[in-house]
This record gives C-alpha cells, structure tokens and sequence, in this order.
C-alpha cells in the first residue's frame, strides 16, 4: 500500500502493469470531476466517482490521484474515497493499514502545506481526524503519541508557517470530530462517540490548548512589531480560532473524582447548580485542572494586549476592525467572559471577580463612553465591536448576581456596571428611535443583546425573586431607561398607525419577538417600580382623555395605536403569562409599595382600574364605533385576559401560603399589608364582582358586536373566557352574575351567535360547559348542562325525523346550521368532567339516532362528515372510562354502526373532478376522517385500560379487543397505503396496531385470512417507512405476533395457526407463511438497507422470534448468504460471524428479558462485522 | 335561526333556490361561495384589515366546482356572499351511449338520459373502464346553479 513512486515515473519491474491501471484510474476520475464542474453528463460522472468510493480497497488508487493529479477536484475527491472506504473497511483493515493509512494522510497535507489549493488540505486533514478517531479506542498511546508528534512538531512552527498552520488545522478538525455536536456517525453507536470524547477532554484537550497558545505567543509579537501584513498572522488566527472552540467544548469530567462512569443517556444534562441559574447560555465550565493555564498563567492579560495593539493597527493595510484576526481574538475575549465554575478558587468569588474585571477593563474601550461610540458608528465605524462589547456584558451578567456586576465597574470608574448598561442602551434606543425601519439594523441587534443582558441580571430565580435586587443607582438607571424605551415605542406606534396591513405571517413572528421584547421591558420596568407604575398611569390617561375630547373632530388612529402600544407593555407589567399554571402576582408589585397601603392610593390599583375603566366605555355603542376599533379591543380583551388571571378574585390559600418568604420582619409585615390591599381591593368582598361583570359584559360585546372580527373573537374565546372559566375561584362567582346568565341565553338562543366562526362557537360550548364547575354541587351542574345544551340536541333530532330531510338537507342555511350544531355538540362533549358526565352523556346518547341519519344524508359533503366524526370521537374519549356495562355496550354498538356506514359510503368511492386541487383536498378530507375513526378506535382500547365503572364490561358480553379488532377489520380496507403516507395518520394506525398485536396477539389471530393479510400487508409497508418511530412501533408489532406464536406452539397449541402455512395463491403456487415472509425481509432490512441505529434494538427484539419460528428458514437464509460471498476471507469472517449470532452470549432459546438483551448484543456485534463488506458491491 | 330561506322560495325550482346569502366570516375553507356567478369550493380563506384599526375583510381562494377555474375574491367579514346550493345524488349507471350521454336509473325507477358525460378524457376512461368491467356502477351527480356534472363513482360490487 505504502511506498507508491510519488513522481508517477514508471517505475520498474512488475509495478508498471499495475500502474497503468493507476493511470487509468485517475484519468476517469479526473475526466469525471471535470465534466461535473462543466455540467456534461453529471449522473454519469457522479456514477464514477461513487464507484471508487465503493469499490473494495481503493487505497493505493486514492494515493496514487492524490500524490499524481493535477485536477484539485479529482485529489479532493480521492481524498473522500479513502474516507468512505476505509470507514466501512475498517473492521477487517490490518493494523498497519490503519496506522499507514493515517500517516499517508498527515504527511500528505505536511508536505503540501504551501500549496494554493486550501479545500484539498483541509478534507485531507478532516480525512486523517476521521480515521484517527475511529481508530481512538484500538491505538496504543505509544501509536497516538507518534502522530501527535508529528503534529506538535508542526505546531512549533519548525517547518514553517505554512506547516504550522495547516498542523493547526488538523488538531481543529480533530476537536471537531470529537465533539458531539459535529461529530460524524461513522456508524457507531453513541457509547463509541461519548468514551471518544471522554478519552480527548482527559487526556489531550489541555495539551492542544497549550499548544495553540504556544503557536500564538510565538508568532504574535512578529507580528506586533511588523506594520504590514505578515503571514504569522493566518497562524496567530487560526491558533485564536482553536483555542476558541477548544473552550467551547462542552466540558463534563472537570471533577476527576465521583463521575468515572457516566450515564450516556443522561449525560445531557449538567448537574452542577450553577447552571442551573440560567437558561439558554453556554457556559465554560472547565474545571480546576485548566486554572494554571487559564487564569493563573497571565494568558488573559497577553490577549487583551494583543487586541489592544491589534486596535492600533487598523490603520495599516491588512488591519482593520472586521479582519479575521480581529474578529476571532474578540471573540474569544467574549468566551473567557464565560468562564466559571470550579476552574476558580472557592474564595468568595474573589478570583472570578478579579477575572472578570480584567476582562471588563479591557472591553471597555469598545463601549464606552455609549454616546461616542454610538456616534462613530452611525458615522460609519462598524458595529461589529461594540456588539462584541455588548455580549461582553450579556455573558458576564449571566455568570454574575445583579450586585457583583455592577460592582465591577465602581473600582475604576464613579459609577457601576448598570449604569453602563442603561446609558449603553438608551443611546441605542435613541438611534432606534431615529431610524425607526423594520429592517435589522445594528442599533436593533444591539437591543436585543442588551435586553436579554437585562433579562439575564432582572429574572427572577427564585419565587422570592431575591436574587433581582439591584442597587439604588441601578434602579434609577433601569427606571430612565423604562421611559426611554416606553417613549420610543409609542413613536414607533404612532408613525406606524397609518401603515396599511402588513402581511399575515409576517405579523406573527414580528409579534412572537414582540411579546418576548416585552417580556424584557417588563422586567426593568418591574426593577423600578416606583416610578415606572405612575409613568403608565400619566401616558394612560393622556391618551384617554384625548380620545375623549378630539372624538369625532381629529383622527384618533395614531393614538389608537399608541393606546394598543400602552396596553401590552402595561400588561406584560402588572402580570406574568399564565399559560399552563397560576400565575403570582409578580414579586416586585408585592412588595415595593410598602407605604401605599390605602386602596386608592396603591398606583397599580389605580392604574388597573383606570384600564377597567377604559374597556367599560366599550359596552356604549356610540363610544364603541367611535373609538374601539376591533384592532384596540383586541388588545383590550388580551389585557384583561392576562389581568384576571393574576389578581381578579384571588383565591384566600394562595394568598397566605405565599407569606413564608425570609426577609426583614417589619418590612415583610408592610409589604404583606400592601399585598392584601392590593388583592382584597378586587376580591369578592370589594370590587372583584364589579369587575368581573364588566369583563363579561364586554366579551359579550366583542363576540355579539363585531361581526366576522375573526382576531378578535378569538381572543375572546380562548384567551379571555378560557381565562375566566380555567380557575375554580373565579367560575364561583359567574353564576350569580346576570351577565353570565345572559351569556349562556344568547348562546342557545341569539342569531348573532350562531354566525361565529364555528370553531369559536365550538370554544365557546366548552368554556359555557366548564365553568358548570363554579355550581354548588353535581344535580346542579347537570342541570344547567342540559339547559344549555337542549337546543343542539333538539335541533339534530327533529332535523333527522323530517320527511323531506334529503331535499331540505342539502340547502346551504341548514348545512351551516348543522355545522353549528355538532361544532357546538364537540365542544360540549370535550368539556365533561366528572360532575356533568351525567348530562353529557345522556345529551350523546339522545343524538346517537340523528347522527347515523345524518351520516347517511351528508355522505357526499365531507365537512359535515367530518364534524360529525370528531364529535363522536370527542364524545367516546369522554365517556368511556365512566360508562356502566349496559351503557359500554350501547356505545360500542354504536360505534360499530358507525364505523360500517361510513365504511360502506366511502369503501370503492372515487372522486372525480378536473381540478387537481379539489382532488388532493377530497384526500386531505379522506384521511381526516380516517384519523378519526382510529381515534375512536384508541379510545374504545383505552377502555380496558382505564374503567371508573362499578361491574366489568364483560357481564354484557362486550369484549374490547374484539370491538376493537373488528374496527379495525372494517377501517383498514379504507387505508390505502397511498393514505398511509400523511405521517399523522400513519403514525396513528400503526400505534394502534401495534398496540392490538402487543396486548392482544390472540384477537388479531382469529381475522380471516384476508383481513390478516391486509393488515400485515401495511406493517410491511411501515417497515420501510422513513419515520424511525413507525418503523419502531412495526418491529414492536412483529415481535409480539412472532413471540405469541412462538409461545403458543412451545406449548403445542396453534398460535397463529393458518395464517402461518403457506397459503396457495389463486395461481396455484404455495405462497410464504406470513412469518417467513417477515424473516426474510426484516434480514434484507438489517443487512442491505439503510436505517437508524437506534432501530437496531427493537429490531434485534423482532428478529429473535422469528428465528426461532422459523428455523429451517433461517438456517437456509445464512448458507445463502455464505455461498454468495466469493471472497474466501469474507465468507469465513461471515460464517463466523452467523455462527456467534445465535450461540454467542449463552443464548439459549427462551424468550425471556435476559435472552432478549443476550440476543440484542449479539446483533450488534453481528452488524458492525459483517454490515460494512455486505453492502460493498 | 333560518328565516331567509322564506325570501328565495318563490323564485326556486323544486322548492330550492340556487344560492343563499351568508355572512363572509362564517364561509370556512372546503364550503361553497359564488364567485362571479359561478359555484365554488373554496380551498383557502385569510382574513386581514383595512387599515390598521379598520374592519376585517376575507380574501377567498376557491375553484369552480365544473371547470376547476381558480377565482379570488375580497368581502368585508360582515358582509354577505352568496352560497350556492349544491345538490348531490347518486343514481345507479344502466348505459353509456355512443353519442356521450349516461343512461341513469332514478330511485323512482325511471331512468335519467339527459346528462353528458365529461369531456375530459382522464375522467372519461375512469367511469368508461369501470363500465366496461361490468361492476355495478353508482355515481354522484353534483348539480349547483343549473348545470351538473358526475362527481364521484363507486363500485357497490355483484350483490
């Protein structure tokens, strides 16, 4: 292999013939690479090259192109060829093959390191980290250290800068390698990757690091002292780039005592509690061990200097403040910023404090002072540095408490770090104020950094929120730049106002990155509350009286909008997102007014109900055409949403198991008082029930007032009225409401209502079903249930019993009301709870009829169909775990009739229509339905599993698996595997198989031969599925009906019986038993096709009872494969490798937990054998 | 709830007028609306604003349900659209004739000759070939605003 004649002169002796063959090789591959460059035939010329990739040990080839072409694209390519190769060769690669393989490779882009063509090098150098990582394990140290040898050598620079650089290079590709993130499979199991990288971070990574520095202090002071460009400086970069990313590594092993053996499956997470302390940030954690040359060594101070003196140089030619070298020293001055953990000693902070001073004085140059360098900047300077600054202080805040960092500062300078940082971020405010585009640009950057730097000192960490305590000079700094910000966002509003709409999608991310925006402006206006509640309250009532007076005389659209501006930053404020728990009221607002303690004059008091006061003026028609406009009261409903959650009729427990918080005692005392004020003033002894019948009346007014407002009404649905009926304490209160009574009259009865959108309208039968659970008891709740519902039921029935249904029906009027009917019935159904299952499902029951009349009189208008479905399904999923056995009984019958109408409508049914469109549509409808129907079918499974009943089922005979099975007899036919490929509904059907055939093999074993065959016919289909979890629930499914067998036939009964012997197809020809067929081509899977590792497992699970079925099979499967094997070696390397399958590990021929595990291992040991030499063709 | 069908039963044939008035917001992707006088299904609906603190409006996609032309249309939400009426019936197929009409059996037992079948040629062969397989043939004619078509086909099978 080695000792190829790098000059291509023939050599001599029996070498020529061979050669001529090189030569012809690497002509073919060059003709190729150049037509795929000037696109001629690019199939063919792509065919080429993957045939060197695969053809058996193309080295010698490879080398010979690599040391001989003069096509760049044919070495690159050749260069890939040795990688492919000798990854899937490696098992049966010799030892010396491995190594020389290696060091052809590293000596190759030594020896070229000058050479023009850069892309060459580095795959050359990604090739020899690739093998050298998948040789890590085998190598010795000795053969490890001769290579690093060479490389270390380079690194030195004794060869050159060129050399140097290119040995830098390669320890980058390896770093990269080696890291999980961007680490390539190889095909290998993860444990393989993780003893990788745990063998690199103990043992080499400091050294590289070292080296690095070494490669960097060397070559940098040639370049201080040098006024132009020098090559030194492509090696100092690329030493700055590595020593970046080694830090970036994700260090897990830096205590070297506890963690010796580390879980791979939970090793994601840290489980040191400082990081626990922010979310979203990396931070470098390297232990102890790396302190001398990190901290202690004076290596941030020689790169602070080296940015500082490569900051004098920006003038020369070939320096400037973007230049690479630039770039990559900042950056890494910004990853030292992260720094932190046990690399520090435990002495109080001191040392890390120390650290980040003298990297905060360093940084300081870029930020400061803001106004200058905002300056600069607008002037033309580029930003690229001051945003550098800025995540400075974004990774410093997030390794600090609100204290320590803005005490950083006040040793040099007469202020602290917050001050800083709220002047830095004014300036930008006011440049963004200025140019006020939609487009990115570097001011709006900037914000963001700095907001989430301001996230990072403000969020709370605790409940106590304690940690967010900034000094006095930083809350007065946070407060100034409150109103900036506020002030911007209302110029912002008003010039935006008469902007005409924007497109939809557009609005949605900008409104995501809105509400995040204002999440972060809430928190520094939580951080001077004092000041910043009052502000509001000023802005708030300027606008409203200006709306007030200027009505009817000046367009009110721009302070509209301001007005909308105000609300969601007044109520990302006053309260948290309740999404999915309670939400407190926030910890700032508890405690700072301690001496408002009067009702009218606490400022959030005040300034919540001004805003209360405000959306009242909605319900006077002539104010609401006049100035609430459905954009204004869509933010109206959102505040008082968000608002209601947190403080309107707080609930007693919550308000004292809250107090338990270790602060000063009389403070505490004050701040409770201001607390209990605060909730007891909109409580249901104050003005709670006032305002709670206002927020009802004004929803009424959005979903009755504001016809086809579609935004609007739905955030009265399901935002504010979900908000309302979702917490017990305030459902109490609706019933005495007549505004609630009123709401639930005009739902049965009012026209207006039956013209919202009917998904709104099916939210609005929940909500009025749910909040049942505000009524003193169960007879009660069922009650008012079945009052509000009556009118559904009525309608569907005495619809269905009319005489002209078929004519009447199709009318549009009647198929919209219909609509509305079920919409509403779905909602109903989805809202039961334990206290209204009674009327629930009584209201069910008394549709059951209607609905299969009206299944059968819409069977060609599959909107209806559809609604008609997902009530059922909504309804069953309701009911079924409480029903009694008579009642199960009713229901599954029901069911059935269900199922087979529908089955008979559609089964044979094609659509035809000229409209491809239309066509895919009547598609998208057909497997709607289909997942419908399997959700019923889940839900009837889950009967057997989940029952409150008080007998069992089977006392009237029903029997799930069976009612189950032969729905699923009857769905099937209608799955087309055409249909199958909608991943929703594949993923569904085979989940439900698979659950069939794991818990109850038996059942699907007595469907007739047709059916069972259909069936098993789609789990061949979900094999080849690209989804790894089908394939995943197939193999599960496989296992169960080869184990049940297997099983069954041990102790001599019939198992799967028939469908096992070959049944004779009409040809006459004897057919494959359904397991053989499956033996077949789950091998063909596992040895010939492409899949995920991760299926190995469950495959290896599905595989061992079929083996045992059908042994003879087996048996003659493998000969095959050994006699089709030509290679002598192979086919013995293959014999060997079928012997150990079955009999390595004892596996012995039970199916037990053991076995299973036994038999997984094998496999795998079988696969990394055999696998790479079967697919080579 | 459902007053207006009083207005149009004058002017109906059959008891049935052809389109009937509904409110835009209500109008959901895969119903019907007329779009410049003819019948279609509609396949995407968006809604926007004029202005920002104006009024919502739809904008509808939707196709002719006869000669799958593609129609836009805008309508403030609270506006109304006409909805057409759109008929569907199954008959069982007795013949095809030479000259491009359907024989079809009613369920009163007379027989329905006056429908053509489609020119298009792929939908021609997939009711011409299942004809010609001799399978009982049932197919749905989808009749809106006085013209109709065959929509669908379903083999019930030898009974």
């Amino acid at each position: 292999m080695q000792g190829f004649p790098q000059s291509g002169v023939p050599g001599p002796g029996p070498a020529s013939d061979g050669l001529a063959q090189l030569q012809a090789t690497m002509h073919a591959i060059e003709v190729a690479c150049t037509s795929i460059q000037m696109h001629i035939n690019p199939a063919a010329a792509e065919a080429t090259i993957l045939s060197l990739c695969q053809s058996p040990q193309p080295y010698q080839a490879c080398q010979f192109i690599l040391g001989n072409s003069k096509v760049p694209n044919a070495r690159f390519q050749a260069a890939a060829a040795i990688r492919d190769a000798a990854i899937r060769e490696w098992g049966f690669l010799t030892a010396d093959d491995k190594r020389s393989l290696i060091s052809f490779c590293l000596c190759f882009f030594m020896q070229h390191a000058s050479s023009p063509e850069g892309y060459v090098l580095a795959k050359v150098s990604s090739v020899a980290a690739q093998l050298m990582k998948r040789g890590w394990l085998d190598f010795t140290a000795v053969e490890k250290e001769a290579f690093f040898n060479q490389v270390h050598q380079a690194i030195l620079g004794i060869h050159g800068v060129d050399v140097q650089f290119i040995g830098v290079n390669f320890l980058e590709s390896l770093v990269s390698e080696f890291s999980p993130s961007t680490s390539s499979a190889m095909g290998l199991p993860r444990e393989f990757h993780e003893q990788c990288r745990r063998s690199l971070e103990i043992d080499n990574l400091k050294m590289f690091y070292c080296w690095a520095r070494d490669a960097a202090l060397c070559v940098a002071n040639r370049i201080i002292e040098s006024n132009s460009l020098v090559p030194e400086v492509k090696v100092c970069n690329a030493a700055l780039r590595l020593m970046l990313q080694i830090l970036n590594w994700d260090f897990r092993y830096n205590n070297n005592s506890t963690k010796t053996s580390i879980n791979v499956f939970s090793a994601g997470a840290r489980h040191d509690t400082d990081s626990l302390k922010r979310f979203e940030c990396t931070l470098v954690q390297p232990g102890p061990a790396w302190r001398d040359i990190l901290i202690s060594s004076g290596h941030i101070g020689w790169l602070l200097s080296l940015y500082a003196a490569l900051r004098h140089k920006f003038s020369c030619e070939g320096y400037w403040l973007d230049c690479p070298i630039a770039v990559s020293a900042r950056k890494l001055i910004v990853q030292f910023c992260s720094l932190t953990g046990t690399i520090f000693l435990s002495d109080n902070g001191q040392m890390h404090k120390h650290h980040l001073l003298q990297l905060l004085s360093g940084i300081l140059d870029w930020i400061d002072p803001p106004d200058v360098v905002s300056k600069l900047i607008e002037c033309g300077k580029s930003e690229s540095e001051m945003l550098d600054g800025c995540r400075a202080l974004l990774s410093i805040a997030n390794v600090t408490t609100p204290f320590v960092f803005d005490q950083l500062l006040k040793s040099i300078r007469p202020f602290g770090t917050v001050t800083l940082l709220s002047s830095l971020m004014c300036e930008v405010v006011k440049v963004l104020t200025i140019t006020n585009t939609e487009e990115e640009t570097w001011s709006s950057v900037a914000r963001d950094i700095l907001l989430d730097t301001w996230t990072a000192l403000l969020v709370p960490l605790d409940s106590t929120g304690g940690n967010a305590m900034l000094p006095p000079e930083g809350i007065s700094a946070a407060g100034n730049l409150f109103t900036l910000i506020v002030e911007s966002e209302l110029k912002a509003a008003a010039s935006s106002a008469l902007t005409d709409d924007v497109d939809s999608d557009y609005l949605h991310a900008s409104v995501s990155a809105m509400d995040e925006r204002l999440s972060s402006y809430a928190l520094i206006a939580r951080a001077a509350i004092d000041v910043t509640i009052p502000l509001l309250m000023k802005l708030f009532s300027e606008r409203f009286s200006r709306l007030n007076q200027g009505r009817g005389v000046i367009d009110p659209t721009e302070t509209l909008e301001e007005v909308y501006s105000l609300l969601l930053i007044a109520g990302h404020v006053l309260a948290d997102e309740g999404e999915g728990e309670t939400p407190i009221v926030p910890y700032a607002i508890q405690t700072y007014f301690a001496d408002n303690i009067e009702a009218d004059k606490h400022p959030v008091i005040a300034l919540s109900s001004s805003i209360i006061g405000f959306a009242e003026q909605s319900l006077d028609p002539e104010l609401r055409a006049s100035v609430f406009s459905p954009r204004l009261m869509e933010a109206v409903v959102w505040f008082l949403a968000r608002w209601s959650l947190t403080y309107l009729m707080h609930p007693k427990e919550i308000r004292e198991g809250n107090c338990d918080s270790g602060h000063g005692q009389a403070h505490q005392l004050q701040s409770l008082q201001s607390r209990e004020v605060l909730l007891s003033f909109f409580g249901e002894h104050n003005q709670g029930k006032l305002v709670l019948d206002i927020v009802v009346r004004v929803s009424i007014t959005t979903l009755m007032s504001y016809p086809g407002e579609k935004d609007l009404q739905v955030l009265t649905c399901y935002r504010l009225l979900h908000a309302l009926v979702q917490q017990k304490h305030i459902c109490v209160h609706l019933f005495p409401l007549d505004s609630w009574c009123n709401l639930a009259h005009a739902f049965a009865n009012e026209k207006s209502l039956f013209l919202l959108n009917t998904a709104h309208q099916r939210s609005l039968a929940q909500t009025l079903v749910r909040s049942a659970s505000g009524l003193i008891n169960s007879e009660a709740s069922n009650l008012y249930v079945r009052d509000l519902t009556s009118h559904m039921a009525t309608y569907l029935r005495e619809l269905s019993s009319m005489n002209d249904l078929k004519i009447a029906a199709q009318q549009p009027d009647i198929i919209l009301l219909v609509s509305c009917m079920l919409e509403r019935l779905r909602g109903a159904a989805s809202a039961s709870e334990p206290r209204t299952q009674n009327a629930i499902y009584e209201l069910g029951f008394s549709v059951m009829n209607p609905v299969l009349v009206l299944l059968e009189v819409y069977k060609h208008e599959s909107a209806v169909v559809y609604l008609l479905l997902k009530f059922v399904v909504a309804w069953v999923n309701g009911q079924i775990a409480y029903l009694e056995a008579h009642e199960t009984a009713l229901v599954v019958d029901f069911c059935m009739r269900l199922l087979q109408l529908y089955s008979s409508h559609n089964i044979g049914k094609i659509s035809l229509s000229l409209s491809s469109s239309l066509l895919s549509e009547a598609k998208t409808e057909k497997y709607k339905d289909l997942r419908a129907l399997l959700q019923l079918l889940s839900s009837l499974c889950s009967k057997d599993l989940v029952d409150f009943s008080s007998d069992s089922i089977e006392t009237q005979g029903t029997n799930i698996s069976q009612v189950v099975c032969f729905g699923l007899h009857i769905v099937t036919p209608l799955i087309s595997l055409d249909l199958l490929k909608y991943p929703k509904l594949c993923h569904d059907y085979f989940s439900l198989l698979s659950h069939l055939l794991e818990v109850y093999p038996e059942t699907v074993a007595q469907l007739n031969g047709e059916a069972f065959t259909h069936v098993l016919g789609t789990l061949d289909f979900g094999l080849h599925y690209q989804d790894t979890e089908v394939v995943d629930m197939c193999l599960r499914a496989l296992k169960a009906l080869a184990s049940y067998h297997y099983t069954e036939t041990v102790c001599g009964k019939t198992g799967l019986g028939l469908h096992i012997a070959g049944l004779k197809d009409p040809g006459g020809n004897l057919q494959e038993g359904i397991l053989s067929r499956f033996l077949r081509s789950l091998l063909q899977l596992l040895l010939f096709e492409d899949y995920s590792p991760d299926l190995v497992s469950s495959a290896a699970d599905a595989l061992l009872p079929l083996i045992l079925c059908e042994q003879g099979l087996y048996q003659r499967l493998g000969n095959e494969l050994i006699e089709r094997q030509a290679n002598l070696t192979l086919r013995s390397r293959l014999e060997n490798a079928l012997q150990s399958l079955t009999s390595a590990n004892q596996l012995s021929s039970t199916l037990d937990r053991i076995n299973y595990q036994r038999f997984r291992k094998n496999l795998n040991n079988f696969l990394i054998e055999v696998r790479g030499f079967l697919r080579t063709k | 709830m459902s007053d207006e069908e009083h207005h149009f039963e004058s002017k109906a044939d059959a008891g049935a007028s052809k389109t009937y008035p509904q409110q835009a917001g209500t109008i959901r992707k895969n119903g019907y609306i007329v779009i410049k006088g003819r019948p279609c299904k509609v396949v995407e609906v968006s809604t926007s604003k004029t202005g920002k603190h104006g009024h919502a409006k739809c904008h509808f996609v939707a196709i002719d349900i006869f000669t799958a032309k593609k129609l836009e249309d805008i309508v403030p939400s609270s506006h109304n659209c006409d909805v057409p009426h759109v008929n569907r019936t199954d008959y069982q197929l007795i013949d095809i004739s030479e000259d491009g009409f359907v024989s079809l059996l009613t369920d009163n037992g007379s027989t329905k000759d006056d429908l053509r079948l489609p020119t298009d040629e792929n939908m021609l062969t997939q009711i011409k070939d299942g004809f010609a397989d001799g399978k009982d043939l049932v197919v749905s004619v989808m009749s809106a605003m006085g013209e109709e078509q065959i929509c669908a086909l379903k083999d019930i099978g030898p009974k």
